[in-house]
C-alpha cells in the first residue's frame, strides 16, 4: 500500500473522510426529519456568503470565506423559517425559493467580483465544485476541528436530537426547548456543509448530506447503527474518491466522491435486506410459490377463535404442523405471513394472527362461503 | 427542479441589470474599440495610438479562462466598432458572445489566430486545440502586430499610415526586447531552466527560451487538478531538486502552496519563487503595466529564483 | 408532586387558539377534577387535538391560561404524559419498541444523561403492562396499528405522570387492543391519576369514562357523563348528525 504513503493523497483522503463522516452523521438527521432539501438550500445559500465575505474583507483566507458561507447558510434557514411562519408558503417551496434566490445572487456576485483585481487569486469559482487537490494542511486542520466540535455536540445531545427528530411534540411535552434544539441541529448541518465547500463545492454538497443517509437507512433498523453506517459510507466514499482521483490524471476529486456515493446508494436501494428491490423481488417470488400460506393462516385463525378473549394468544408451531399436510413448510409459510403483516410471533416459537390476518382469514371464509 | 432553474435565472437577470463598472473609456473621439485582456489591450493601444478609444473588459489579475461576459460587457461590445480578443479559446466562456457580435456586424479580431498555424503549439490536454498563451514568446507576439495594424488601418483608413508606422516601430522594439530576454535567460544553465507554475501558460515561453515547463492545472484554469497531478508534479520537483516554483497573478495561489507542501513532505524544501503575471498584465501605471514591463518582470522573477542553487 | 391546591388537575380559562387568523378554539373554559376519566368529544376539526396541544404548551394560544394543579403550565413540568395522535408520527423512523418506550424516561433523565439499566427496567415494566413484551426489539416500522398504539401508551406509562392525555388512542385499533388500553387506563385511574382522552366513539363514552367535555370550537358543556352527555348537548355539538343516538339509548 504505497498509495497512502503519498502526502497529497493522505491529506485529501483524510479531509474527505472528515467531510464524509460529518455529513453522513448530520445528514442522517436531516434525512429522517424529511429535510433533505434543507441541505441543498443551505449549501446553495452559502455561495453569496462566500462572495460577500470576499467583497467585505478582500481576504482569500479559507477561514474567512467559510465563516461567510456559514453565516449565509444560517441566514438562509432563518429566512425559510420566517417565510413558513408568516405566510402560507409550504416548507418545501420556501426552501426552493431561498435556494434559488440566494444561489442566483451568489452567481451574480461572482460575475461582478471577477472584475476585482485579486478575485482570481481568491478562486471563488472553485467553491462551485470544490478543489480537493488544493487542500492545504491548515485547511484540513480547520475542517477537523469543526467536524470534531460538531460531532461532539451531536454525541452529547444524542437523546435530545433523537427525540426531536422522532417526535418533536413529545419532546416539547417533556419540557425540552424544541425550537432551540432544532436551531442547534440546523446549525450543525450548516457546519457540516461548510466543511465540504472546499472539497466538494456548493453544488454537489447536498448529495453528501442526503446520499449516505439514504443508503444507510436501507440497511439499518435503529438510529445509532444508521448514523454510524452513514458516517462510514461518507468516509468510504471520501477516501475511495480521493484514491481514484489520485490514480487517474485530471480526475476531479469532489465529483468522483459523489459518484462513488451514488454507486453506494444505488447498490443499497437494490440489495438491502427487507427494503431493497432485489430482496422484495425475491420475496415476492417466494410468496407466489407458497401455496401453503393460506392454509396456515386459516389454521392460525381457527386456533385464535378458541381464545376469543385474547386473540393474540400464541400457538406452538408444532400444533400448526400437526394441522398441516405432512411435508408442508410451515416455518417458511409463517415467515411469509409475517412479512405480509398477517401473522406475528408472540413469543419463542409461538404464533398468532394479527388483526389484519384475522380480517383476511374472515374475507377468505366469506369468499368460500359465496362460491 | 425546472422552477428552481427559472427562479435562479430570473434573479441573475434582475441583479445583474443593476450596473457594474469597468475601466472608464478613454474619451478621445477615436475608433471605439473593446479588448478582452490587458495583453491584447496593450497591443491595440500601442498600435492604435490616438486613433482608438479603448476599453478593456478584464482588468489586471482577472482570469480570462473563467471570465463570463456581464450584461454591461455585452452592451459595451455591441456598441463598439471593433473587438480585439486573443482567441484560441483563451476566453473560454465568451466564444459564443464573440460569434454573436460578429453576426451583428461588429468587426472581431482574434489576435492569436492571425499567427501562422505552424507556429502554434497543440496541446493534447486541451482537447487537441492550440495553446492560446502565445504572447509569452516575444518574437511570436511581435508578429501579431501586423494583424492588429491591418484591422485598424482598414477601420480608420485616414490614419492608416500612422498606424502602420507605429506597428513597425513596436515590432522593432519587441524584436530588440526578445534579444534581451534571450540574454537574461542565458544567466541560467540549460539544466536550471525548469519552470513550474500554477497552470500551463508558459509553453510558448518555454519553447522560445529553452525551458521545460510544467503547469498544475493544465492549459485552462477551468480544468480541475486531480490529486494525481499534484502527486506527480511534486515527485518530479523533489527528484529534480527544482529550487523554486511560481504562483500566478490570475490563479489562486493555493494550488502552488499545496504543491509546495507535497514537495516538502518528500523531504525537499522548494521555495515559492515569486508571482508571475500569467494571463494579464500588472496594474496600469506600475512598471509591469505594459506588455514589455510584464515580460521583463516575469523573466527577472524566474531567473532570480531559479539561479539560487541549493 | 401532586398538591391538592384547588382540587383541579387541569384548568383552562378563556382559551382562544387560531391558526393564521382562523379561530380553532374560542373562549374555552374547562375544569378537570383530579382523578377523573374524561372524554373529549366533538366532530372532526372541532379543535380537540388543538385543545390538548394548548394544554401541553405545544401551540401558542391567542389568549387564555392553562393551570395544572393550580400552578401556571410553565412551572408544572413533568405533570402530564402525552400520547399524540398515532397518525402524526413518522413510523418509518429507525428505532425499536424498547427505545420508544424508554423515551418516556428522558424528561426525568435530564440533559446529556444516557438511559441505563434503571430506565430499561421501567420501560420493560411498561411494556409488560401493555402486552408488548414479545416485541422489545421489533422496529416500529414493522408494527401493526394496535401495536403502535400500545407502544405509545407504554411510553406514557413510563412517565408516571399524574395527568395522562391521550389523543384518539382507539383510532384504527381492534376490539382486543381497545379493551387492553381501557384496562391500562382503569389501572391508572385506580392509582388516582387523571385521564383525559380525545375520543370519537359516542357509544362507548358512558362505559369508559366518568366525565366528558363536548367541544366544537367552543366548549359546549363539561362535567360528569350522567349530567352532561345528553341528547340536547350532543345535538349542539354535532349539529343534526348524531346517528347513534337514534338507534341506541343512552343508559347511565
Ligand atoms: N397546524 C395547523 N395549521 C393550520 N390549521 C390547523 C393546523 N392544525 C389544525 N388546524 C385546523 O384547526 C382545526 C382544528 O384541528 P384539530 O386537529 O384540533 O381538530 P380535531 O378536533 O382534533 O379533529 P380530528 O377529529 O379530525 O382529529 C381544523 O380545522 C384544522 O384544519
Ligand atoms: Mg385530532
Ligand atoms: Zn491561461
Amino acid at each position: 500500500m504505497d498509495l497512502f504513503g503519498d502526502y497529497t493523497l493522505r491529506l485529501v483522503a483524510f479531509g474527505s473522510a472528515v467531510l464524509g463522516a460529518t455529513s453522513g452523521a448530520l445528514g442522517s438527521f436531516a434525512y429522517l426529519r424529511r429535510q433533505s432539501l434543507l441541505g441543498d438550500a443551505v449549501s446553495h445559500a452559502a455561495l453569496p456568503g462566500i462572495a460577500i465575505a470576499f467583497l467585505l474583507t478582500g481576504s482569500k483566507a479559507p477561514l474567512v470565506l467559510m465563516v461567510g458561507a456559514g453565516l449565509a447558510g444560517w441566514i438562509g434557514t432563518l429566512v425559510v423559517r420566517a417565510v413558513v411562519g408568516r405566510s402560507r408558503v409550504p416548507y418545501d417551496s420556501a426552501l426552493g425559493i431561498v435556494l434559488s434566490v440566494f444561489f442566483g445572487v451568489g452567481l451574480v456576485l461572482l460575475t461582478f467580483i471577477q472584475k476585482q483585481p485579486n478575485a482570481a487569486q481568491a478562486g471563488l469559482d472553485s467553491f462551485l465544485f470544490g478543489q480537493a487537490a488544493s487542500l492545504l494542511r491548515q485547511d484540513v486542520v480547520t475542517m477537523t476541528v469543526l467536524a470534531a466540535a460538531a460531532l461532539m455536540i451531536l454525541g452529547l445531545l444524542w437523546k435530545e436530537f433523537k427525540l426531536l427528530s422522532f417526535d418533536p411534540d413529545f419532546a416539547s411535552s417533556l419540557g425540552f426547548p424544541v425550537q432551540r434544539l432544532d436551531g442547534l441541529l440546523t446549525l450543525l448541518l450548516v457546519v457540516a456543509i461548510v466543511i465540504g465547500l472546499q472539497t466538494v463545492g456548493v453544488v454537489l454538497m447536498s448529495a453528501m448530506i442526503v446520499a449516505p443517509a439514504a443508503a444507510a437507512r436501507q440497511w439499518s433498523r435503529r438510529l445509532l447503527p444508521m448514523v454510524l453506517l452513514a458516517a462510514s459510507i461518507g468516509i468510504f466514499s471520501g477516501v475511495a474518491g480521493s484514491v481514484m482521483s489520485s490514480i487517474v490524471p485530471r480526475l476531479p476529486t469532489g465529483p468522483t466522491i459523489v459518484l462513488v456515493l451514488s454507486a453506494v446508494v444505488v447498490g443499497s436501494l437494490m440489495l438491502a435486506p427487507r427494503r431493497g428491490l432485489v430482496w422484495r423481488f425475491l420475496r415476492l417470488g417466494r410468496l407466489l410459490r407458497a401455496p401453503d400460506l393460506d392454509p396456515v393462516l386459516m389454521h392460525l385463525y381457527a386456533l385464535s377463535l378458541q381464545h376469543a378473549s385474547d386473540p393474540e394468544h400464541g400457538h406452538k408451531i408444532a400444533v400448526l404442523r400437526t394441522m398441516s399436510p405432512s411435508g408442508a413448510d410451515v416455518g417458511t409459510a409463517l415467515e411469509g405471513l409475517a412479512d405480509r403483516g398477517l401473522a406475528q410471533q408472540t413469543g419463542d416459537g409461538l404464533w398468532a394472527p394479527t388483526p389484519i390476518g384475522r380480517r383476511e382469514a374472515e374475507r377468505v371464509l366469506d369468499r368460500e362461503a359465496e362460491s | 427542479m425546472r422552477l428552481r432553474r427559472i427562479l435562479i435565472l430570473a434573479v441573475v437577470a434582475a441583479v445583474s441589470a443593476c450596473g457594474d463598472h469597468v475601466t472608464a473609456p478613454e474619451e478621445n473621439g477615436g475608433l471605439r474599440v473593446v479588448a478582452t485582456t490587458t495583453i491584447v489591450g496593450d497591443l491595440v493601444r500601442t498600435i492604435g495610438g490616438p486613433e482608438v478609444q479603448l476599453e478593456v473588459l478584464m482588468g489586471p489579475g482577472v482570469d480570462p479562462h473563467l471570465y463570463k461576459a456581464s450584461a454591461g460587457d455585452v452592451r459595451r461590445m455591441s456598441s463598439a466598432e471593433a473587438i480585439f480578443f486573443n482567441g484560441l479559446h483563451l476566453e473560454g466562456k465568451m466564444t459564443e458572445v464573440m460569434e454573436r457580435m460578429g453576426e451583428r456586424g461588429v468587426t472581431t479580431v482574434a489576435v492569436g489566430e492571425c499567427l501562422p498555424a505552424e507556429e502554434l503549439i497543440t496541446s493534447a490536454a486541451f482537447s487537441g486545440l492550440h495553446d492560446p498563451h502565445v504572447w509569452f514568446d516575444v518574437g511570436l507576439w511581435a508578429r501579431a502586430t501586423h494583424c492588429v495594424a491591418d484591422a485598424l488601418a482598414e477601420l480608420v483608413p485616414a490614419h492608416a499610415d500612422a498606424i502602420r508606422n507605429r506597428a513597425q516601430a513596436y515590432r522593432d522594439e519587441l524584436t530588440a526586447f526578445d534579444g534581451w530576454v534571450h540574454e537574461r535567460v542565458g544567466d541560467l544553465e540549460p539544466e536550471q531552466r525548469v519552470l513550474v507554475t500554477a497552470h500551463d501558460a508558459f509553453s510558448y515561453f518555454g519553447r522560445a527560451y529553452g525551458f521545460e515547463v510544467y503547469g498544475l492545472l493544465g492549459v485552462s484554469t477551468a480544468s480541475e487538478a486531480g490529486t494525481s497531478d499534484v502527486k506527480k508534479l511534486a515527485h518530479f520537483i523533489a527528484e529534480r531538486r527544482v529550487p523554486a516554483i511560481f504562483v500566478e497573478t490570475s490563479v489562486p495561489p493555493r494550488y502552488v502552496q499545496a504543491l509546495k507542501e507535497a514537495v516538502e513532505a518528500r523531504g525537499f524544501a522548494v521555495e515559492i519563487g515569486g508571482t508571475l503575471f500569467s494571463d494579464s498584465l500588472g496594474d496600469q501605471g506600475a512598471p509591469a503595466g505594459t506588455y514589455v514591463g510584464t515580460v521583463r518582470a516575469n523573466v527577472e522573477t524566474i531567473v532570480t529564483a531559479l539561479s539560487e542553487t541549493q | 408532586m401532586q398538591d391538592a391546591g384547588s382540587g383541579w388537575a387541569l384548568e383552562v380559562e378563556d382559551l382562544t387558539v387560531a391558526y393564521a387568523d382562523q379561530p380553532v378554539l374560542w373562549d374555552v373554559d374547562l375544569q378537570v377534577p383530579a382523578g377523573v376519566k374524561m372524554a373529549i368529544i366533538g366532530p372532526n376539526g372541532a379543535g380537540k387535538s388543538t385543545l390538548v396541544k394548548a394544554a401541553m404548551g405545544l401551540v401558542r394560544p391567542v389568549a387564555g391560561e392553562v393551570r395544572i394543579f393550580g400552578r401556571p403550565r410553565e412551572s408544572a413540568r413533568g405533570q402530564i404524559a402525552y400520547v399524540p395522535q398515532r397518525a402524526t408520527l413518522s413510523w418509518d423512523f429507525p428505532t425499536d419498541v424498547l427505545d420508544v418506550v424508554t423515551m418516556g424516561t428522558y424528561g426525568r433523565l435530564g440533559w446529556f444523561h444516557r438511559s441505563g439499566a434503571v430506565q430499561r427496567q421501567l420501560a420493560e415494566a411498561a411494556l409488560e403492562q401493555v402486552g408488548m413484551t414479545a416485541f422489545l426489539r421489533r422496529p416500529i416500522a414493522e408494527l401493526s396499528g394496535g401495536q403502535q398504539q400500545r407502544v405509545l401508551l407504554g411510553r406514557a406509562l413510563v412517565q408516571d405522570a399524574p395527568i395522562n392525555i391521550l389523543d384518539e388512542p382507539f383510532q384504527g385499533v381492534d376490539a382486543p387492543t381497545e379493551r387492553a388500553i381501557i384496562g391500562v387506563l382503569d389501572g391508572l385511574a385506580e392509582e388516582g391519576k387523571t385521564i383525559i382522552v380525545v375520543h370519537h366513539d359516542l357509544q362507548t363514552v358512558p362505559e369508559y369514562f366518568d366525565s366528558v367535555l363536548l367541544l366544537n370550537v367552543r366548549a359546549i358543556d363539561s362535567g360528569p357523563v350522567s349530567e352532561v352527555f345528553t341528547e340536547e348537548n350532543l345535538r349542539l355539538t354535532f349539529g343534526g348528525r348524531v346517528g347513534v343516538l337514534e338507534t341506541r339509548e343512552i343508559e347511565v
